[in-house]
C-alpha cells in the first residue's frame, strides 16, 4: 500500500466554492498563481500515481483573525467524498479557549484520525504549555499528530518555532504519542535524526524537496548528506512518503523515493507500511 | 477578411502524450463558413506543443524517444526550485524544453470550405508533462 501522509486540500473545488476564499488560501499558503483543483481530478492523479491513501491536513490559526484556513468540517466534507482514498486529520488553534472542545469533537462527532499543528505559523514554541492539554488528548485516545517542523515556504512561519530538538519535551512528557515531525524538519535532519532514533514514537516524513529534482534532491539528502545505511538500518521503520501536494505533484515526489537504492522491504515501509503503522491502519 | 475562434479542451493521460486532433480541426474549419485563407492551431500552455506528423505507432514512438533522448529527464535543470510566485516548485523543465524545440503551433490552408493538409500528415497536441487539464486554441481565418 502506498500512502501519502503529507497533502493540502486547500484549494479542493468541493471546499472552495468561493472566489474570495480561494484568494485567501492562496495568499495565506503562498500559493499565489496556483488555482482551485477538482477534486475528481485529485483522485484520478492519485489512481495514476498508485498512490493507494492520502493525508489531509487541516489548518487553524483563527486566534490571528477570526477566521479558519481549512477548517475540520472541510477536512470532513473530503474524506466523506472518498473515504476509502482520504485521511482526514483536524487542526485546532491552541491559543483559542475552545481548542480543547474543537478538538474533541473533531474526533467523536467527525471522526477525524489525527491532529495536524504548524507551530511556526502558530508562533508558539513547542514546549508552550497551551500544547499540552491536546497532547494529552491525543495520547489517551492513540490519535497521531503532524507536526510542521523546519523550514516552511508559507508566509509568516519563522521556522524558529519548529526547530526538531525542541519538540523533545513532548516525545519525554507522552512516550506513548505518536507525532511526525515533518518535512525531515529541513534544514535540521540531524535533529530529527536523533529524535527518529531515540523515542519509539517519533516518525518523520519525506515532504522535504525545496530544491532540485526529487530524485537528485532525496539522492543528495540520504546518501550524501547522510549514510543510505542510516536510513535502511537505523530508522527505516520511521520515514514516511509526504508528498507535500500541492506544492510538488505526488507522483514525481513518489518517483524520487523509488530511486533510492535501499533494500525493497525498505521501500515498502518507506511508501506505506510505516503510515499504516502511524496512522492505526494495522497494529504495531 | 474575417476571423473565428474556437477554444478546445483535452485532458492528457500519460505524462507524454501525443492526441491526434485532426478530425477536430477539419471539423471547425468546416463549420466556420470561412471557403478561402487559413487555419491556425496554437496551444496556450509552454509544456505542451502542437505538431504534424504522420500518425503512425512507429514514428509517434520514435518522436518519443527521441524528444526523451535530446531532453533526459534527469539532468541539472536550472528550472528546479520553489517558484516564489507560484508557490510550488519547478520540476518541469523537460516540458518546457522539448515545447521549444517542437513549438507551439501549426499552420493550413483552407480552400473551398475545407483543410488542406496531406494524405499522411496528422496534427498532434503534444503533452510533455501531463497529467493535466489543457486547452488549445483554432482560429479560421479567410472570407
Amino acid at each position: 500500500m502506498v500512502i501519502d501522509v503529507h497533502t493540502h486540500p486547500l484549494l479542493f473545488n468541493i471546499i472552495t466554492e468561493s472566489d474570495e476564499v480561494l484568494e485567501y488560501r492562496k495568499n495565506q499558503m503562498g500559493l499565489y498563481l496556483s488555482g482551485r483543483m477538482d477534486i475528481d481530478w485529485d483522485l484520478y492523479l492519485m489512481k495514476d500515481a498508485k498512490i493507494d491513501k492520502t493525508v489531509i491536513l487541516g489548518q487553524d490559526y483563527s486566534a490571528d483573525d477570526g477566521r479558519i484556513l481549512v477548517s475540520n468540517d472541510e477536512i470532513k466534507k473530503v474524506v466523506d467524498y472518498s473515504p476509502e482514498h482520504f485521511i482526514g486529520f483536524a487542526s485546532v488553534d491552541p491559543r483559542n479557549e475552545n481548542a480543547v472542545d474543537e478538538l474533541n469533537r473533531a474526533f467523536d462527532e467527525l471522526g477525524l484520525t489525527g491532529l495536524h499543528l504548524n507551530v511556526s505559523r502558530l508562533h508558539i514554541f513547542p514546549d508552550d504549555p497551551r500544547l499540552w492539554p491536546l497532547m494529552e488528548i491525543c495520547e489517551k485516545r492513540n490519535k497521531p499528530v503532524i507536526f510542521h517542523s523546519g523550514y516552511s515556504w508559507k508566509p509568516n512561519t519563522p521556522a524558529k518555532y519548529a526547530r526538531p530538538i525542541l519538540f523533545e519535551d513532548i516525545a519525554c512528557a507522552f512516550p506513548n504519542l505518536k507525532m511526525c515531525l515533518s518535512h525531515l524538519g529541513f534544514p535540521w535532519w540531524n535533529e530529527v535524526i536523533m529524535m527518529l532514533m531515540k523515542y519509539p514514537n517519533v516518525y518523520t516524513d519525506t515532504a522535504t524537496i525545496y530544491m532540485d529534482t526529487s530524485a537528485r534532491y532525496f539522492d543528495q539528502l540520504f546518501t550524501k548528506d547522510m549514510n543510505i545505511n542510516w536510513l535502511q538500518n537505523s530508522f527505516a521503520d520511521k520515514v514516511m512518503f509526504g508528498s507535500n501536494s500541492p506544492r510538488w505533484r505526488p507522483v514525481r515526489a513518489l518517483a524520487g523515493i523509488k530511486e533510492l537504492p535501499v533494500r525493497e522491504d525498505v521501500l515498502e515501509k518507506i511508501m506505506g507500511g510505516n503510515a499504516m503503522r502511524f496512522l492505526g491502519i494495522k497494529e504495531d | 477578411m474575417e476571423a473565428k475562434v474556437y477554444q478546445k479542451r483535452l485532458t492528457s493521460t500519460k505524462e507524454f502524450q501525443m492526441i491526434v486532433i485532426t478530425d477536430e480541426v477539419k471539423k471547425v474549419v468546416e463549420e466556420s463558413g470561412i471557403k478561402n485563407g487559413m487555419c491556425l492551431v496554437v496551444t496556450h500552455h509552454t509544456t505542451t506543443g502542437i505538431t504534424v506528423n504522420e500518425a503512425l505507432p512507429c514514428v509517434e514512438k520514435d518522436m518519443e524517444i527521441t524528444l526523451e533522448r535530446l531532453v533526459p529527464k534527469d539532468y541539472p535543470y536550472v528550472h528546479t526550485h520553489m517558484l516564489p510566485t507560484y508557490g510550488t516548485c519547478s520540476h518541469n523543465s523537460p516540458g518546457h524544453m522539448k515545447c521549444m524545440l517542437v513549438g507551439n503551433h501549426c499552420i493550413f490552408p483552407v480552400i473551398d470550405g475545407k483543410l488542406v493538409i496531406g494524405h499522411a500528415q496528422d496534427i498532434y497536441f503534444a503533452e510533455y508533462d501531463g497529467l493535466q487539464q489543457r486547452r488549445y486554441m483554432i482560429e479560421v481565418m479567410g472570407e
